[in-house]
């Protein structure tokens, strides 16, 4: 059961206009595994996470989540996504994190939190809140709940957007650079909100220029260039032993720091 | 300096016959209910009607938006008062005899004001719509909202706290242009003025009409200062 990949992407395809994109994505997740996405800009990992997330249509492959299928292509190529129906069920089995964070500025940092559960998953605005607020004192901002995203500082603003994304209980936790937006000091916070949920097995794929939090807290790291995943494997073999030029290539400036 | 200029009729009144100035209040205060209804009738239709064009204008069905394009050029290119005569006029013109019919005068100048002014605020509705971030369709999306939960929960709102200086606009306007129905020979507040004015040959009903005019449009101005302060809440 537990090596059931919960996330299955196979021979993905997308292209912009012309450009093509994602030259033939193929990986699987298994339940528990945090991987983190690395490489350089342009090189498709974020138009991945937003494929996968249903907000970019796929021009080939498949992707299942949990055994079932979102989306697949048959042998004409014709590409099929579920109906309607089924699709909004597995897409309440994934949760997104933005890098822009993307919160609701109309709402309090609590409604940011409770809205979708009590419209969405129909949940009581009670057992809303009460989940909201075990949330954010999980990502330790328990004297924000009134607040507004204004008023908020971005490291705050994303780990509200952590918690409105778990608020919905997914199966599988998706980062699109959560950091990238940040200063430094800001990012450390948000680091270590994702880290407390890795060390949970929360299941995350997280694309991320952080070079240090994914060899530290990744266990699978998965490098991209120009639309193809060109190598993958372990944090502590990538990092240190690269098999392939252009990782290595792209992973020698972070190296040279050690 | 101001020997040229003929003040008189202004004064005349409002010192000496206490008794006629009384009849003019109550006579525009009639026509002001007229205005009223017409301002309030149009505010009711065209403020939905115009998020239904706005749509309109923004669909993808080519067909669609460009009906709707062609719309508001006609209602925004032509002047509302012929629109408001072509209204009224047009149904006993142009339909064949056996579907005549006469259309009330009222009836067609709410037609006619709610048919322009949806014109209008479909376009403040499209910029305000235009400029809610892609952002926060995609967290709604993700998040598993419906496409129409979507617009009225998370987009809507937000766009309204935009849209409320240029409906403003709109709605201080609307007042004034209620005056254009006289076309029709509806009798409201600057009718009542007219009529009145030339009965006595005096301005004083047109300058407290003015006056009447310029209230509602304090207070139209105060319930939107309002509104933004019951907004600003967030930013």
């Amino acid at each position: 059961m537990e090596n059931i990949p919960i996330l299955e992407v196979e021979n993905l395809y997308k292209r912009f206009g012309t450009c093509e994109v994602l030259s033939g994505i193929s990986f699987n997740v298994r339940k528990g595994e945090v991987v983190a996405v690395i490489g350089p800009s342009g090189s498709g990992k974020s138009t991945m996470l937003r494929c996968i997330n249903l907000l970019e249509k796929i021009e080939g492959g498949s992707i299942r989540v949990a055994g079932d299928v979102m989306v697949t292509t048959d042998k004409s190529g014709k590409v099929i996504y579920a109906p309607e129906k089924e699709l909004r069920k597995i897409r309440l089995r994934l949760g997104m994190v933005f890098q822009s964070f993307n919160l609701f500025p109309h709402f309090s940092v609590m409604r940011n939190i409770t809205e979708a559960q009590v419209h969405v998953a129909k949940k009581s605005p009670q057992e809303a809140a009460e989940i909201a607020r075990e949330l954010l004192e999980k990502v330790g901002l328990s004297d924000k709940a009134d607040a507004y995203p204004y008023q908020l500082s971005g490291g705050q603003a994303q780990r509200v957007a952590i918690a409105r994304a778990l608020a919905m209980n997914p199966d599988i936790l998706f980062f699109d650079e959560p950091t990238s937006a940040l200063d430094p000091e800001l990012t450390a916070e948000v680091l270590k909100a994702m880290q407390d949920l890795a060390a949970e097995h929360m299941t995350m794929v997280i694309v991320t220029h952080e070079m240090n939090f994914a060899r530290d807290v990744s266990d699978r790291v998965i490098f991209m260039d120009k639309g193809v995943i060109v190598e993958e494997g372990k944090p502590s073999d990538i990092f240190t032993n690269p098999q392939n030029e252009r990782t290595r290539a792209f992973l020698k400036g972070f190296m040279d720091q050690f | 300096m101001f020997e040229n200029m003929n003040f008189s009729g202004i004064w005349q009144n409002f010192s000496s016959v206490p008794g006629d100035l009384l009849r003019q209040l109550k006579l525009l205060g009639i026509g002001t209910l007229t205005s009223l209804e017409i301002f309030v009738l149009t505010l009711v239709f065209s403020l939905p009607l115009g998020l239904l064009v706005a749509f309109g204008r923004m669909s993808r069905n080519k067909i669609v938006s460009t009906v709707i394009k062609a719309y508001i050029l006609v209602m925004r290119g032509t002047p509302l008062m012929l629109q408001l005569i072509f209204i009224y006029f047009a149904p006993s013109y142009m339909l064949p005899e056996s579907l005549k019919i006469n259309l009330d005068r009222f009836v067609a100048a709410i037609i006619a004001f709610s048919l322009n002014y949806a014109a209008y605020l479909a376009e403040i509705y499209r910029a305000g719509i235009e400029s809610i971030a892609l952002g926060q369709y995609e967290a709604a999306a993700v998040l598993g909202f419906t496409k129409s939960q979507t617009f009225f929960r998370i987009i809507l709102p937000q766009v309204i706290k935009r849209i409320l200086p240029p409906v403003g606009n709109e709605v201080i306007t609307l007042v004034k242009d209620t005056a254009l129905v006289t076309t029709l020979g509806i009798s409201e507040l600057f009718r009542a003025a007219r009529n009145e004015s030339a009965r006595i040959s005096s301005t004083t009903p047109l300058f407290i009409a003015g006056v009447f005019y310029l209230i509602m449009n304090y207070v139209v101005t105060k319930v939107f200062d309002m509104l933004e302060k019951k907004l600003s809440y967030y930013r």
